[in-house]
């Protein structure tokens, strides 16, 4: 063995056990939903006996999935989307800005980049109270595209600075407004940047449950992690209940990266730009 | 096609002006090249023609309307960028297309328009490929496609062809002046190479640090130059400058002696008013030198390049001062190392004020 074939051995086994020790959670999650109440509280370790599905039944039905998971699914999309847009025609001004105001523009954004996000739930919901928001599809997709446009401005300002001046330029003289220059120039070469921003921007609004908790009410707008979260109750926990919630609240996640995973993986190393 | 006209155009960068009054006339269906070292201005000029850059003071018309302040794209005019500037997410076609269709050009008129400039430019296999696809030539092509479908009264180039290896910058060269020829159009060629100013252009006009040194037909600089700079820059290998002293003076002109020529005595034509002892230079061309010239000098040779048809000889001295260059053509070459006789005509020779650069006539 070459030394050069040692290192990459010892990597690849670190690679392994970080894999594992990130799986072992999933796994015991997936593994406990087809075990019932009564076997987890024997023993908590062990493995199921046979592929129970009894417990998925019950879930399904208390859970209120299906509409659960279309809440969820309208909200992220519809975050991811507007997130994608409006943080990329911000960014496009301010990358292209040479003077201070314009870089202290961006120095706000990476404050709000910086805020956590329960700092930011009290103004929201009491604004939200007054203007009539709250419970709301619109008010909670405008507080999740509120809480992630700073990632996306800042993360956007860094891409367009790459892109050269010169494909500007020559689209002016090709008769284009400014935002034809963004949208059919600047926009398009975004595809990579975009990609991870979404991933970024679905994982949070997808997994988040205290902005749902918090501004909605209506149990038929409840996102699908709010229905999860529904089976951890205050003094006990419902194994048999919240285990197969819990795969039933990432799968649809799962599915749609499955999906994309093409596109976001060849987004990434496209390489737009040359 | 159109005829452009520059007055006292100034641009200034917050305090720091680097265009300072320029004045130019660029006649209709001229190949106009702009031609300096780099940082002179040259790219800041032809932007301020494109409408890339605000014109700080002065006007700039083009076919007699006053474009000073207009968009870029209601000049009527088209660039080529010294990057291609190809929308790397379109295809060939799409990039040529594409400034039509924001024009709202109608369908069928963008297909004919493209097609035509893709067979004067030979680009037919290329246009479903992505820029990506193309070699730097090509690139090029699309490049000039992309200004040709525009049918522009103008077209501009910033060294469209310094990131293409000599072979294919050769091959571009004429391919561009054929379309000069083939499109009649109104061409400016921005570039740091006097070669290609040479070869392509009607008119040459020479800037340095944001002013004109001269404007004028290649061969009328090249043989005619208003002063040391434009001299220098003109012509390859460079031209050869002695400092000397006026020393006698007669009815047609002064007699000069050099230095660095063994103080030999030149006699040159002038009808400027100098006294003796004047500081004056003298430009002698390499090629000018010629057994046959009634001037004769020694020069100790320390370098000959041989490039077959004609070799140079540098001659060098002690004094940091470039070196010599002289061509040799024929039998006789002289040998590295030794010392050999060169021979002028003093009418080949120009006189030059040491103090101002300018021309002496
Ligand atoms: N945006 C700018 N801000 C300040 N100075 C500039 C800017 N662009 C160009 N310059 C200056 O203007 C001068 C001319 O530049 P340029 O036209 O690019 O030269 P060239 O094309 O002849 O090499 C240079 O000295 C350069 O430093
Ligand atoms: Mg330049």
């Amino acid at each position: 063995m070459t030394k050069h074939n040692i290192r990459t051995s010892i990597g690849n086994i670190f690679v392994l056990l970080l894999v594992f020790v990130m799986l072992v959670p999933v796994i015991y999650m997936i593994l406990m939903s087809f075990r019932t109440g009564e076997e987890i509280a024997a023993d908590p370790l062990g493995m199921p006996s046979g592929l129970f599905l009894g417990n998925y039944i019950n879930t399904l039905e208390s859970m209120n999935y299906f509409r659960s998971v279309a809440n969820s699914v309208g909200i992220t999309l519809s975050v991811t989307v507007i997130v994608a847009f409006v943080g990329s025609l911000a960014a496009y001004p301010l990358a292209r800005s040479t003077n201070a105001w314009g870089r202290a523009f961006i120095m706000l954004v990476a404050l709000g980049l910086a805020t956590p996000a329960f700092v930011t739930i009290t103004p929201i919901y009491v604004i939200f109270r007054q203007v009539g928001l709250l419970d709301n599809y619109v008010g909670i997709i405008l507080a999740f595209t509120a809480l992630n446009l700073p990632l996306a401005v800042f993360f956007y300002v860094g891409f367009i600075g790459a892109i050269p001046r010169d494909l500007e330029e020559a689209a002016k003289l090709d008769n284009c407004t400014d935002f034809q220059v963004f949208w059919h120039v600047i926009r398009p070469l975004l595809g990579p940047a975009t990609a991870t921003l979404s991933l970024f921007v679905m994982l949070m609004v997808w997994n988040d449950f205290t902005y749902p908790l918090l501004l909605l009410t209506d149990p038929d707008k409840f996102t699908v992690m709010i229905s999860v979260y529904r089976f951890v109750g205050n003094h006990n926990i419902e194994p048999d209940l919240l285990f197969p919630a819990a795969v039933l609240g990432s799968l649809p996640l799962l599915i749609i990266f499955v999906i994309f995973q093409r596109r976001i993986v060849s987004g990434v190393t496209a390489g737009a730009v040359k | 096609m159109a005829e452009l006209n520059i007055r006292n155009a100034i641009k200034r960068y917050g305090p720091v002006e680097v265009i300072h009054g320029i004045d130019l006339d660029i006649a209709d269906g001229e190949f106009c090249v702009f031609v300096g070292p780099s940082g002179c201005g040259k790219s800041t000029l032809l932007r301020m023609i494109a409408g890339l850059e605000q014109t700080s003071e002065g006007q700039i018309s083009i076919a007699g309307r006053d474009v000073t302040h207009a968009e870029p794209a209601k000049r009527g005019v088209a660039m080529v960028f010294q990057t291609y500037a190809l929308y790397p997410h379109m295809t060939v076609r799409q990039n040529m297309s594409f400034g039509l269709k924001i024009g709202g050009t109608e369908k069928t008129e963008i297909a004919r328009k493209v097609d035509e400039a893709a067979r004067i430019l030979k680009l037919g296999d290329y246009m479903d490929r992505k820029p990506k696809a193309l070699s730097g030539g090509q690139r090029q092509r699309v490049a000039i496609g992309r200004a040709i479908v525009r049918q522009p009264e103008v077209f501009l180039f910033d060294e469209p062809l310094s990131n293409l290896d000599a072979e294919l910058r050769v091959e571009m060269r004429v391919e561009i002046a054929r379309l000069h020829n083939q499109l009649g159009a109104t061409m400016i060629y921005v570039t740091h190479d006097q070669v290609e100013a040479m070869t392509m252009a009607d008119k040459i006009v020479v800037l340095r640090d944001g002013r004109i040194e001269q404007v004028g037909s290649p061969v009328g600089l090249y043989e005619d130059p208003d002063n040391l700079f434009v001299a220098g820059f003109i012509g390859s290998p460079r031209m050869n400058f002695f400092a000397g002293k006026v020393t006698d003076m007669h009815d047609a002109g002064v007699t000069v002696t050099l230095p660095r020529l063994g103080d030999v005595a030149v006699p040159v034509a002038t009808d400027a008013p100098l006294e003796i002892g004047h500081a004056v230079t003298v430009g002698v061309r390499p090629e000018h030198f010629d057994p046959s010239g009634e001037i004769t000098a020694q020069l100790a040779i320390d370098v000959v390049e041989n490039l077959g048809g004609v070799s140079y000889a540098y001659s060098t001295s002690q004094d940091n001062a470039p070196p010599v260059i002289i061509e040799w053509r024929g039998k006789n070459r002289p040998r590295q190392g030794g010392t050999v006789a060169v021979n002028f005509d003093a009418g080949c020779a120009l006189l030059f004020d040491t103090a101002s650069g300018l021309r002496l006539r």
